[in-house]
């Protein structure tokens, strides 16, 4: 740890030349992607500037907010529709999550093949974008929320069952040992030896990703899922600022008091067991 | 059966909410169990409308992609440097005025709490479409997430070398460049790496917004039932994911196996 030190010492140049030598060809690689990236885009200081006028455009078109969208009813559904979208797919989701887990999970899996199947299909959730999946479900099952809530439930088990796995990875083997002594089957090992351990940290994960659900919620509004942020996305493509600020209050109000339920109930969980 | 009912007293009334808020949002969300059967026989026929894909779209998609992968980098770029600069009046060790460290953390957890379509839609309403708010609502959709880790690799550095050079009276500019970044530019770069996997989804799906790029393509694919170029779509979104993530898997090894810029 001598290097820490070596900048007061008179040393820091010759550490940084040794450090610019090493990694020169991968900075200059990197910072001509960069440049290029930036040209190619056309993004210049003037297009910034032009954006200017534009932004206290909006804001005078903006204010004073809309409430009167707010009166008609059709902005408090979607609210529910998005919420409900959220909390039903991460419920689904989390069920889902659990039994991949199970069978993901070193210490309680049939076979090796079994569990490279279900790390196989987390690796594979993880890997496709929520916008794929989407699209797809769109066709499939048509617009609205419903397409919203399958895609949030399929769209959890990448995150979550990874986690739920580690979670029972690395519980007390012994209640696992001593219910297999006397004879207990497979379920019961998992609901006496493995639930009891795993649910506080199951629960407190749920609610972690409801938090993220949520917001992905919003943006699947956009491509067909219906909610608020569908409704946010029409004002916005008709002009409407005023009426899309409204909106914008009502999904901040909507998020922060979200976090703030899940935040008391990770806190509520996490500090007591559950089902003993 | 009274040692049972006593046992899950406890469960019993968060289970009878959880129940009815299920079933609530159940019938907000209009759920029908038997669209999900019917859905399967449609996805078979979706899947099979899309195979084989059209290898001939193939090169009509590589500048999309790239786009997408244009827009994730400049704006990560961006979005790290604006980082990084409130993370230097956010960090306790080098901002002594609490006022200013509170308004810095602040905008950060302020850029958090704000849902990242919001950001998306302004920047799009301020500069139009292109890319160019993709980039901008990356950058500053970047800024809640990366200026706290930031803020909190500078508050964890070791003081010692910050005080010597106070102590000979160097400036704030030649102590942030000879004791801060010296000591906490690989967990800048790693966590960046980190953002940039994250903003690489998002600039795929930001192109349905207006932003262009792969997502637009796809998006346009699906709407015009070209399934078997919307398969060719799909195919390259994933080649892309996998490919940034193992490079900047790659990148962020090499950085973190060894202290940097001493």
């Amino acid at each position: 740890m001598s290097g820490k030190t070596s900048a007061t010492t008179g040393q820091g140049d010759w550490g940084y030349q040794r450090y610019f030598q090493r990694h020169l060809l991968t900075g200059t690689v990197f910072l001509l992607i960069l440049g290029w990236s930036v040209v190619d885009l056309g993004i210049s200081p003037q297009l910034f500037l032009s954006g200017l006028p534009h932004f206290f455009n909006l804001v005078r078109e903006m204010f004073p907010p809309n409430w009167e969208v707010l009166a008609s009813g059709k902005v408090l559904w979607s609210v529910l529709e998005t919420l409900s979208m959220a909390f039903v797919g991460t419920f689904l989701g989390a069920i889902l999550s659990f039994l991949l887990a199970l069978f993901a999970a070193n210490n309680l899996a049939l076979s090796k093949m079994v569990r490279e199947t279900a790390r196989g299909i987390m690796a594979a959730e993880r890997a496709l974008p929520t916008l794929v999946l989407i699209l797809l479900l769109v066709v499939m099952i048509g617009l609205g929320p419903f397409s919203g809530m399958i895609c949030i439930a399929i769209g959890s088990v990448g995150s979550l069952g990874k986690l739920f796995a580690e979670a029972i990875e690395t519980v007390d083997p012994k209640p696992i040992e001593s219910l297999e002594s006397v004879g207990a089957n497979k379920i019961q090992v998992i609901r006496f030896a493995v639930l009891p351990q795993v649910l506080p940290s199951l629960i407190a994960n749920t609610l972690y990703r409801f938090d993220i659900n949520l917001r992905v919620a919003l943006f699947l509004g956009v491509v067909g899922g219906g909610g608020i942020g569908f409704d946010l996305h029409l004002a916005m493509s008709l002009f409407k600022y005023a009426d899309a600020l409204a909106i914008t209050a009502v999904i901040f109000i909507m998020v922060w008091l979200a976090e703030k339920i899940s935040d008391y109930l990770r806190k509520m969980v996490i500090g007591r067991e559950v089902l003993q | 059966m009274v040692g049972v009912l006593k046992r899950y007293k406890r469960v019993f009334l968060p289970v009878v909410i959880l129940t009815l808020l299920l079933w609530g949002g159940s019938v907000i969300c209009q759920v029908e169990p038997a669209v999900l059967i019917t859905g399967v026989p449609q996805g078979l026929d979706l899947l099979r409308q899309m195979f084989p894909p059209a290898w001939s779209a193939f090169p009509e998609l590589v500048g999309p992609a790239l786009e997408t992968v244009q827009i994730a980098l400049v704006g990560t770029v961006f979005g790290a440097l604006l980082s990084l600069i409130i993370s230097l009046f956010a960090a306790s060790n080098l901002n002594p005025n609490r006022k200013g460290r509170e308004i810095a953390r602040g905008i950060c957890s302020a850029e958090r709490a704000l849902p990242d379509l919001i950001v998306v839609l302004f920047f799009v309403a301020i500069v139009g479409l292109g890319p160019f708010p993709g980039v901008m609502a990356l950058a500053v959709s970047s800024i809640g997430m990366l200026g706290k880790l930031f803020a909190d690799a500078i508050e964890e550095i070791d003081p010692k070398p910050l005080e010597s050079l106070a102590a000979v009276g160097a400036t704030k500019a030649q102590i942030i460049r000879y004791a801060v970044l010296p000591q906490v530019l690989p967990s800048l770069i790693a966590n960046t790496l980190y953002r940039f996997d994250v903003n690489i989804r998002m600039s795929i799906f930001i192109g349905v917004v207006g932003a262009g790029g792969i997502g637009f393509e796809l998006l346009m694919a699906m709407r015009l039932l070209e399934f078997q170029t919307a398969l060719s779509a799909i195919i390259t979104i994933l080649m892309l994911i996998l490919l940034c993530e193992k490079l900047s898997d790659a990148l962020r090894k090499s950085i973190l196996g060894q202290e940097v810029l001493r």
